[in-house]
């Protein structure tokens, strides 16, 4: 299911966004925890809430993005050893690889486009998080 | 007669609640004018950090009023102080407090992110020029972590300068700095009220420090309990 995407959806299709949900809640939330003294301090020098929210779309759009490319790169790189061995070397392996691997443009961007769509309630959470952390938290934690 | 920059009229203030509440600062009264260099000293506890705080709109006072240049920022929402702040607040902290994940020049440029009028480029000249203000220019693109503790402080000084403000509040700016740093540091910022015009408010418990402000205030037990002129004047 995660090498074919959205291409070829088993029984079990609904739990990858579930999976995918909780990953990217989890995510948000520990970016708006460690973050909490930079968000105090970027609130010192005259930031806003929407400028802090605008700080964590763009990190979890941007790691989002980044991921996936790393995974698209890593799939492009997998495909073709696979490729070089096929005809030579006809193991099951390579064939399962070829099979597993092997997708189209399609369904591979619904995906990417589900893994952002995923990641607006976590950012919700986040960014109320990122409002209820006051300036001075940057100057009492020091 | 130019107006008064800082007016702070009757302000308290209490932490806890109920019975077991501590009066940090009571019925306070100053008026501070355009330029002037004012040093607030006290031993320690005695209300002078929590003071520069509410002054500077970081905390909200109990009661009383406090107005920056005229407009009064226990009226402001939470929504609208970040412009006050951008327009006419410079803050030094003790601690420097700059992001130890952006270099020297990002940790000033952030401070012009939120200003989406200004060009890009037009930020990196102001990030650019207040670093050469205050002779960091060649460590511009070191982290906090690369930086001595007088350097990460005049990184903290140029971040505070790049909005331009009239006032720069500095709360114990040498407390972590060694006496030679600190000499340093204090020049620097007596220039910029020398030089810029700018109206400070330095809160510390070094009685060295104080050659430096035009006036005195002395603190103790949350109260003002003495004002002088620098013997320098």
């Amino acid at each position: 299911m995660v090498g074919k995407g959205l291409e070829a959806p088993g029984p079990d299709w609904w739990l990858w966004p579930i999976v995918a949900f909780s990953v990217a809640t989890v995510y948000a939330i520990l970016i708006s925890q460690f973050r909490r003294r930079d968000i105090a301090i970027l609130k010192c020098v005259s930031w806003s809430n929407p400028d802090v929210m605008l700080l964590l779309i763009g990190e979890v759009v941007v790691v989002s993005i980044s991921a996936f490319l790393v995974v698209f790169q890593l799939t492009v790189e997998v495909l073709g050893v696979t490729q070089y061995f096929v005809g030579t070397t006809s193991t099951p392996l390579v064939t399962w690889l070829t099979n597993y691997i092997t997708i189209s443009a399609g369904p591979m961007f619904i995906t990417l486009f589900l893994i952002v769509v995923l990641q607006i309630p976590g950012l919700i959470l986040a960014q109320f998080r990122a409002n209820h952390i006051p300036p001075m938290m940057a100057i009492r934690e020091e | 007669m130019a107006n008064p920059i800082i007016q702070v009229q009757g302000v308290n203030k209490e932490y806890g609640r109920g019975k077991k509440t501590v009066a940090a600062l009571k019925d306070i009264n100053i008026e501070i004018m355009p330029g002037e260099f004012v040093a607030v000293v006290g031993p320690s506890g005695c209300g002078k950090s929590t003071l520069l705080h509410v002054m500077a709109g970081l905390e909200a006072p109990t009661s009383g009023r406090i107005l920056l240049d005229g407009v009064d920022v226990t009226l402001i929402s939470e929504r609208d102080m970040p412009k006050v702040r951008a327009q006419k607040i410079g803050f030094v902290f003790q601690a420097f407090l700059l992001i130890e994940d952006l270099t020297a020049f990002e940790n000033i440029e952030a401070v012009l992110w939120p200003s989406l009028e200004l060009k890009k480029e037009k930020e990196e000249a102001m990030a650019l020029e207040v670093l050469r203000e205050v002779d960091m220019l060649e460590r511009k693109d070191h982290f906090p972590r690369q930086m001595s503790g007088g350097e990460q402080q005049r990184v903290a000084i140029a971040r505070a300068l790049v909005n331009n403000p009239p006032i720069l509040f500095c709360d114990e700016p040498t407390g972590n700095l060694d006496s030679k740093t600190g000499e340093t540091v204090m020049k620097i910022i007596a220039s910029l009220n020398k030089d810029r015009k700018m109206t400070v408010v330095l809160v510390t418990h070094n009685e060295e420090l104080v050659k430096y402000a035009k006036r005195i205030l002395r603190m103790k037990d949350g109260a003002i309990v003495g004002e002088s002129k620098s013997r320098q004047e």
